[in-house]
Parts: structure tokens; sequence; C-alpha cells
């Protein structure tokens, strides 16, 4: 039986989902312009590499986020794609004379194929030891560039020519911010397809109850490989426009623990289930590494900052700033009445029922 | 259309501890089946290892004539068997609703990548939210229904695999007695209509009103097995299980 009050606060409560729709519509429109425009306001050399790092860092926190946001498996070593990405541009272009572009998409393919023997072997395990599993691979991989220096140029660093050479620097940095922008556009569109999908249905059972979600029937197995692959090739191609980019590559930035730990850092900031979260989570972390490394230089000072933010974020947000800031908007909106609420009045109604039926 | 389950000389120890020892038992198609037996008698972990969710030691389990002594879970599930905990496992995070579009079956890789909340789905799903009674919660998450809703709402998703075999751990545990009452009329239409049940269940009057087939459990092995009375009445059982 639902009766009027009920009807009414249901009402209420569209209005105010309605009411949050438009909100985040609004935002996120902002947020879209703020992102084309920017670029055309400076000509600032350092404010746009800045503005390219920090896609670059939305654009593997995303990436990282096709792993780690569906299925909760926390990769810490998700550096070891960036840098296998970088360096097989680099090497496709350096040493084999292969266009950019192309070694790029080659580049992330091979990441891809790559992907497949290492999440077939990752993903035996869960939690704690998988995390342990995606560290290693990325050390390995450090060592093994250190020390392959007719390939990889060893820890004396690779050098790529600029794809572009007839750009000035300002230009250079102007085209590469919109090449990041428009893979993270491309990349935040499959993320929104999987996530509306069967196939991430499933995926997110995983991130909720991996051993119910099989008990239904959900191919778990093949599921997380196609989500660990995804994430490596979208990883990687972040990682090969890097190199493209910066031009130079060093094993030790390029395969670093502390970069798969920002990926975590702005995905769990901003909120693993949202579409939006690594991105927002990228730019306010982003922001906060570039604002202290050009303050302080590149100290320790940052890494401690860094630590700081992820504390707070963990302690006060674990769900990251998107759901904390919805949770702040439901709690000044309209309020919807608790299930518990519902129930109790159902139980209420059935006894009536019954009472009603005795003679 | 009645698929088969046969397990043989299923063992399992964990460590030390014989919980399913060189049980053979081959259920009833078409039946109400129950397994009871004392607390710790490996009621659950014979459930787990016909459902593939841990390994067996030792012994086979064939299902619709498939070996699926080594299958996955999933691929048990997807062969049509179905199945819920002794500790009902809901995802609470969703909705009522989505915990049912998670098992929608077959799905093909176009089926893959369309929308999960298609039409068809969700016109499925409410057929089973209606049918096991909430239906009226199916946009609330389901981690703030009440036990005996997640009870209810955990058999609605193994429902929405339309298997033929539903394997309940203890459905009457740690509900209400009118909802144990509404669970039961439920597992009975269900077998009407063609589903075979095995149900391990501590609660005597539901499983000798309920069930068609008894098996009866005592440290890890099937000891006695037959229909309801004849199995109430053998000395074996009340000594074991009875404690008489
Ligand atoms: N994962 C496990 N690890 C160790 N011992 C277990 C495990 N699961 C069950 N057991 C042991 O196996 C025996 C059978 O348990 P169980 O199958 O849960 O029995 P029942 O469901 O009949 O109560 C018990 O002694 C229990 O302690
Ligand atoms: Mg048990």
């Amino acid at each position: 039986m639902r009766n009027a009050s009920e009807t009414l606060e249901l009402e209420r409560a569209l209005t105010g989902a309605r009411w949050l729709t438009a909100a985040r519509v609004i935002a996120l429109l902002a947020l879209a312009a703020v992102l084309v425009v920017f670029p055309q306001t400076t000509k600032v050399g350092y404010l746009l590499s800045t503005g390219v790092v920090i896609l670059n860092y939305a654009v593997t926190a995303t990436g990282w986020n096709f792993m780690g946001g569906f299925t909760g498996y926390i990769s810490l070593g998700h550096a070891a794609y960036f840098g296998l990405g970088a360096y097989g541009t680099g090497i496709l272009v350096v040493k084999a004379g292969i266009s950019p572009f192309l070694a790029l998409a080659l580049a992330a393919l091979i990441v891809a194929v790559i992907a497949v023997p290492i999440g077939i072997a990752a993903l035996r395990v869960r939690g704690a030891s998988f995390v342990i599993v995606t560290i290693a691979f990325v050390l390995i991989l450090l060592l093994m560039f250190q020390s392959m220096g007719s390939i990889t140029g060893g820890s004396g660093g690779l050098s790529l020519p600029r794809p572009f050479p007839d750009l000035i620097r300002t230009d250079h940095h102007r085209t590469f911010y919109y090449i990041y922008l428009g893979l993270l556009a491309v990349m935040l569109l499959a993320w929104w397809a999987i996530d509306r999908s069967r196939f991430g249905m499933g995926l997110k059972a995983v991130r909720e109850d991996e051993d119910k979600a099989r008990s239904l029937g959900v191919p778990t197995t093949g599921a997380k490989l196609v989500a660990f692959i995804l994430s490596a090739f979208f990883t990687g191609l972040g990682g090969g426009l890097y190199a493209l980019w910066f031009g130079d590559l060093d094993p030790v930035f390029q395969f670093s623990i502390m970069m798969g730990a920002y990926m975590v850092l702005m995905a769990l900031l901003g909120g693993v289930r949202s579409l939006f979260g690594p991105l927002l989570g990228a730019l306010v972390v982003g922001m906060a590494i570039e604002f202290f490394k050009a303050q302080y230089g590149d100290t320790q000072f940052h890494l401690v900052a860094t630590g700081l933010l992820l504390a707070v974020v963990v302690l006060f947000m674990p769900e990251g700033v998107i759901p904390a800031v919805k949770g702040l908007f439901a709690r000044f909106g309209p309020q919807a009445s608790s299930i518990r609420e519902i129930s109790a009045a159902d139980l209420a109604a059935e006894r009536d029922a019954e009472e009603a039926s005795k003679p | 259309m009645t698929v088969t389950l046969e397990v043989a000389n299923l063992s399992k120890s964990f460590g030390g501890v014989h919980a399913v020892v060189d049980a053979s038992v081959s259920f009833q198609p078409g039946k109400v089946n129950a397994i009871i037996g004392p607390n710790g008698s490996g009621k659950t972990t014979f459930f787990n290892c016909v459902t593939g969710m841990i390994r067996a030691d030792a012994g086979t389990v064939t299902l619709a004539g498939h070996d699926v002594t080594r299958a996955s879970p999933d691929r048990i599930a997807r062969l049509g068997l179905g199945r819920s905990f002794q500790v009902c496992r809901i995802f609470p995070r969703m909705t009522v609703l989505e915990n049912l579009l998670v098992a929608v079956k077959n799905p093909s890789l176009t089926g893959a990548l369309g929308s999960a909340k298609n039409p068809t789905a969700i016109a499925a799903a409410r057929v089973w939210l209606r049918r096991v009674g909430i239906d009226h919660l199916e946009h609330a998450e389901a981690r703030n229904l009440s036990y005996g809703q997640q009870k209810l709402l955990e058999l609605a998703g193994v429902l929405m695999g339309d298997p033929e075999i539903i394997m309940l751990d203890e459905p009457a545990g740690g509900v209400n007695p009118a909802l144990i009452g509404r669970i039961s009329a439920l597992i009975r239409e269900l077998n009407a209509e063609g589903r075979t049940f095995v149900v391990v269940e501590h609660n005597m009057e539901l499983v000798m009103s309920l069930s068609d087939h008894v098996v009866v459990f005592d440290r890890g092995r099937p000891i006695a097995e037959g229909d309801p009375a004849h199995v109430q009445a053998d000395p074996r059982v009340l000594e074991a299980y009875l404690g008489v």
C-alpha cells in the first residue's frame, strides 16, 4: 500500500535527484570549458607545460581506474605500463625509425600484449598479495631497463626527437595539451561505456564480493583480465605520449613506485566509483605537487605533503571527493526517508491487513 | 529438463580437520532434497566443494553429465546450479535491482557490451523481486535492507540466473517465523515448476514438511538417506543428530 505521504516523499526525492543532475551537468560543462580554454589564455611555457603534466596525471589516474575503480584490485605498480609505453614508443622511434604516432599506437598494443601474461599471473591473488605482485613487476622492469643500456639508454636515458620539429616551444606544449585532452576524452567515454554495460556490472560485482559474483555465473577471471589489459593499454598510451612530449626518458622516473602511488592517490581522492573522480583527483593532487615543486624545489617536501593529503582523504573522505560533495548536497537538499522506515511502514500495513482479516 | 547432480567419494580436509570424508550422494532430480546434520558435520564444506567455491581433495562432482570437479564456480553456475550462502551474501553497495542484474544469464559478447539496465533484464528482475516480495525496494541500496529482506534478495539473485538446481545453505537461518513461512512456500512453488532443491537446514519442522529426500551428515559423512519419516526413525540418525 503506497500512501499519499510516501508518494510525496518519492516526488521530493526525485526533485532532489533532478537538482543534483543539473548541478552535476553545470559543473562538468564548466570544468570542460576551463580545460579546453586554458591553453588559449597564456603564452607562458611553464604554465602550458604544467597543464600537460596535470593532464598526464589525469590520463594515468583514469587509466588506473579501469582496473582499480571497477574491480577494487589496487595496483601500486601501474608505472610499469607507463614506462613500457614510454620506452616502447621511444625505442620504436629512435632505434626502428618508425614515425612517432604510429610508434605510440604500436607501443600501446605491445603493452596490452605484455599485460596478458602479467595479468594472468597477478590476478591469481587478491588483496595485499596483488598489490605486492604489481610492485614487484615494476621493480623488475626498473632493473631490466637500467641494465639493458644498449637498447634503452640505461640509466643515462633515452632521447627522442620532437614529433613536430617546426613548432616553437609554447606551441609544442599547446599541441600536446590538446592531444592529451583528446586521449582523456576517449578514455572517459570508454570508462562510461563499460560502467553502464553488463561487463561493467560484472566487474563492479567483483569489487563488492568476488566469490558471490562467481557463484552467480559472472566469468570473473576473464572479466578481470580484460579490465587489466585495458587499464595497461591506456596507461601505456599515456606513457608513450609523455615520451613524445617530454623527449627524455630515464628508467628511475618512468618505472617509479611513486608514480604508481600518485595514480592511486588521485583516483582515491576523486573517488574511484565516479567517472570524473580520477580526473578531479589529478587536478587537485597534480596542482598541489607542481605547486610544492615550484615553491620548494624537488625536495622530499612534496612527498610529505602528498602523504598528509592521502591520510586526510582516507580518514575523512574514504569514498573520495565526489561522493563527499554529493553527500553534502544531499544533506542540504530535500530529505529522502530511509529504507528501514519504508519497510517499517510496510510491516505496519501488513499487520493492519492481518488484523482486519481476522473475524 | 531435470538436471542431475551426483557426488562421488568427495573428501576435503582443512589441515587436520576432516570436514568431508568420502561422501557419495546422488540427489533426486525434480525433488526437494535436504541435508541435515549437527553443526560442524561438513554440510557447508560439502556445498562449497560441489559449487566449486573450494577445491575438493578427492572425489568427483557430476552436473548434468559434465564432470565439474575442477570447474570454476562461475562455470558451474552457468551450467544451471545456483546457490545461496549460509551467511547471506549480497552486493551491499548496489541497489536491489542491480543485485539481480549482475546475475543475468547467458552473456554473449554484444550482450556483455550492451547496457546492464536494458528493459528485458529489468523486466525479468522485477518478476523475481515481485515473487519474493521485495519489488517495492527496487531502488534501495542492498546494505540498507533488513536481514530478512537481504535473504529474500539473495534468493531472487540466485533465481535471476534461472538455475535448474538450487542449493540453499540454511535458508531459514536467522529469519523470523513469518518469513520462514514465505520462504518455504516459495521453495514449494519453485519446485512445482520443476526446479530441484538441495537445502541445508536446522529447522527440523521445516525439513520434514518440505523435503522429499533427506541426507544425514555426521562428521563429514552421509550416514543415512531416505524419505523424511524413514530418516527420522533411523537409530543411527537419532544417535548422531538428535543425541538420543
Ligand atoms: N575454511 C575452513 N578452514 C578450516 N576449517 C574449516 C573451514 N571451513 C570449515 N572448517 C571446519 O570443517 C568442519 C565442517 O564445517 P562446516 O562445513 O561449516 O559444517 P556445517 O556446515 O555442517 O556446520 C568444522 O569442523 C569446521 O570447523
Ligand atoms: Mg554450515
